[in-house]
C-alpha cells in the first residue's frame, strides 16, 4: 500500500488551518463537480479530494494521519505499525455520511477498522449503497434482455494515485426503462459487516445516441424519408421501427415535417409511449436527361410558387 | 456462466424512507426534513413510514445532500442549484436529440 499525501491533494501546506482546508476543498469541489466539470478525470479527482477532505477536516483523523504520515512521500510504500491507533480516542462519528465506501485502500487501512469509526460500517452494519450512471441501447429499453454493464470505480494505482478500474456485471434490464430513471441491483453494493447484508447498486439510466431514433420520455421519434409523389398522392410504405417493422399510410398532400403517430409503439410501459414518424421529402436527383425532362415538365405545367406568401 | 442480475425499476418498486436514507447516506430525519422543505412533492399521508419515493426523488435528494455537505449550502440554496442542474440536463438532452453538440 502506498502513502497518499492528502495535503498535496488539496494543495494546502501541512500547517493549514481548518478554514484554509475548507476553502481549498470547496474550490476543488467546484472544479471537479461531476455535473459541470470539463476535466476528463473529474470523477476520480473528486473522489480523491473527498477522501483528503474527510481526513483533514476532522481534527481526530487529521492528528492520527499527521502522526502516522510523518516522513512519508506520496507513492512511497506505506505500512501502518501494528496497533497504531491505540493511542487515539476516536469519537466514531467520522464518516457516517460521507462516501467512505468509495475511498481508497490506503484510507480503509488507516480508518476503516477504527472502533466504531466507520459509522454505519461498524459491527453488524449493512453495506453501503453504490451509485453509477450507465448508457443503454434503445433496444434494451424496448425489449428488456441481458446486457453487460461495465462500471468504473476508483482504485489506487502503483504510484498511489486514484485511477478508475473497470468491472463488469451481467444485468437483466427491465423492459420499458426510460431515460433518467433508476434501476436497482439488490445486494450489488458494498459488502455488509458482521454478517449483515450488502448494500444495493443504483444505476441511473441514459440512452446511447441512436443514428435513427430520438427519445423523449416514452415517445420515440424517427425520420421517414418519402418521395415527392408519395407525399403528394398518398401511399402506403413499409418501414423499420424499433420493435419490428410497420406499414404506414402517408396521407395525400403531406408536407415535410408532418408527424405520423403510431399509438403505443414508443417505449413499453403503463401507458406505453407513442412512435412518431416525421416525414422528410427527398427529391430524386436531376442527373439524367429523362429526370431533367420530368422536372422541366413540372416546372412548365404546375403553377407552383413556394414563395408566394413570403413577399419575395 | 452465472445467471444475470435482475435489475428492478425503481419507478415501479419505489423506495421506502429507510432505503431513501441509505441511498442518500443520510439520517432518516434529514430525508423527512428535505421532503417537507425542498422535494416539493405530494406524499400520501402524514406518516413517513408509508411514504414511497421514485428514482428521480433519490437522484434529487442525493444531489442536494452532496451540495449541502460539500459547500455547507443551506437546504433552499442546495435545492435551487439542484433545480438548475436538472434544467441544464433537460436542455442538454434536447440539444443531443437535435443532433447538436452540448459543449
Amino acid at each position: 500500500m502506498e502513502f497518499k499525501d492528502y495535503y498535496q491533494i488539496l494543495g494546502v501546506p501541512r500547517d493549514a488551518g481548518a478554514d484554509a482546508i475548507k476553502k481549498a476543498f470547496r474550490k476543488l469541489a467546484r472544479k471537479y463537480h461531476p455535473d459541470v466539470s470539463k476535466e476528463q478525470d473529474a470523477e476520480a479527482r473528486m473522489k480523491e479530494v473527498n477522501e483528503a477532505y474527510a481526513v483533514l477536516s476532522d481534527p481526530e483523523k487529521r492528528a492520527a494521519y499527521d502522526q502516522l504520515g510523518r516522513g512519508y512521500r506520496p507513492g512511497e510504500e506505506f505500512r501502518p505499525p501494528p496497533g497504531w491507533d491505540s493511542g487515539f480516542e476516536f469519537s466514531g462519528s467520522g464518516f457516517a455520511t460521507a462516501d467512505a465506501a468509495d475511498f481508497s485502500d490506503f484510507f480503509a487501512e488507516l480508518f476503516g477498522r477504527m472502533g466504531g469509526g466507520g459509522g454505519r460500517r461498524g459491527f453488524g452494519a449493512r453495506g453501503e449503497d453504490h451509485h453509477a450512471k450507465i448508457l443503454l441501447d434503445l433496444e434494451a429499453a424496448y425489449g428488456g434482455g441481458t446486457r453487460t454493464i461495465t462500471l468504473r470505480s476508483p482504485r489506487q494505482d502503483r504510484s498511489g494515485r486514484v485511477v478508475l478500474a473497470e468491472h463488469s456485471l451481467e444485468v437483466r434490464i427491465p423492459k420499458g426503462v426510460r431515460e433518467g430513471q433508476v434501476i436497482r441491483l439488490a445486494g450489488q453494493g458494498a459488502p455488509g459487516v458482521g454478517g449483515a447484508p450488502p448494500g444495493d447498486l443504483y444505476l441511473e439510466v441514459h440512452f446511447e445516441p441512436h443514428p435513427r431514433y430520438r427519445v423523449e420520455g416514452g415517445d420515440v421519434y424517427a425520420t421517414l424519408p418519402v418521395t415527392p409523389w408519395e407525399a403528394a398522392l398518398g401511399a402506403t410504405v413499409k418501414t423499420r421501427v424499433p420493435d419490428g417493422s410497420v406499414e404506414v399510410r402517408i396521407p395525400p398532400g403531406s408536407s415535410s415535417g408532418r408527424k405520423l403517430r403510431l399509438r403505443g409503439r414508443g417505449l413499453p410501459g403503463k401507458p406505453p409511449g407513442d412512435l412518431y414518424l416525421v416525414l422528410e421529402i427527398q427529391l430524386p436527383p436531376a442527373d439524367t436527361p429523362r429526370a431533367r425532362e420530368l422536372y422541366e415538365t413540372m416546372a412548365r405545367e404546375l403553377a407552383f410558387d413556394p414563395r408566394k406568401h413570403t413577399g419575395s | 456462466m452465472t445467471d444475470p442480475i435482475v435489475a428492478q425499476l425503481v419507478e415501479e418498486t419505489r423506495l421506502t424512507l429507510e432505503e431513501m436514507a441509505a441511498g442518500c447516506r443520510a439520517e432518516i430525519d434529514w430525508v423527512v426534513a428535505r421532503v417537507h422543505d425542498v422535494l416539493a412533492r405530494e406524499l400520501p399521508g402524514a406518516d413517513p413510514a408509508h411514504w414511497r419515493f421514485s428514482g428521480t426523488d433519490l437522484l434529487r435528494l442525493r444531489r442536494i445532500r452532496a451540495l449541502e455537505r460539500d459547500f455547507d449550502a443551506v437546504p433552499e440554496l442546495a435545492a435551487l442549484v439542484a433545480d438548475l442542474l436538472e434544467e441544464l440536463e433537460r436542455l442538454r438532452a434536447r440539444l443531443r436529440r437535435a443532433g447538436l453538440s452540448v459543449d
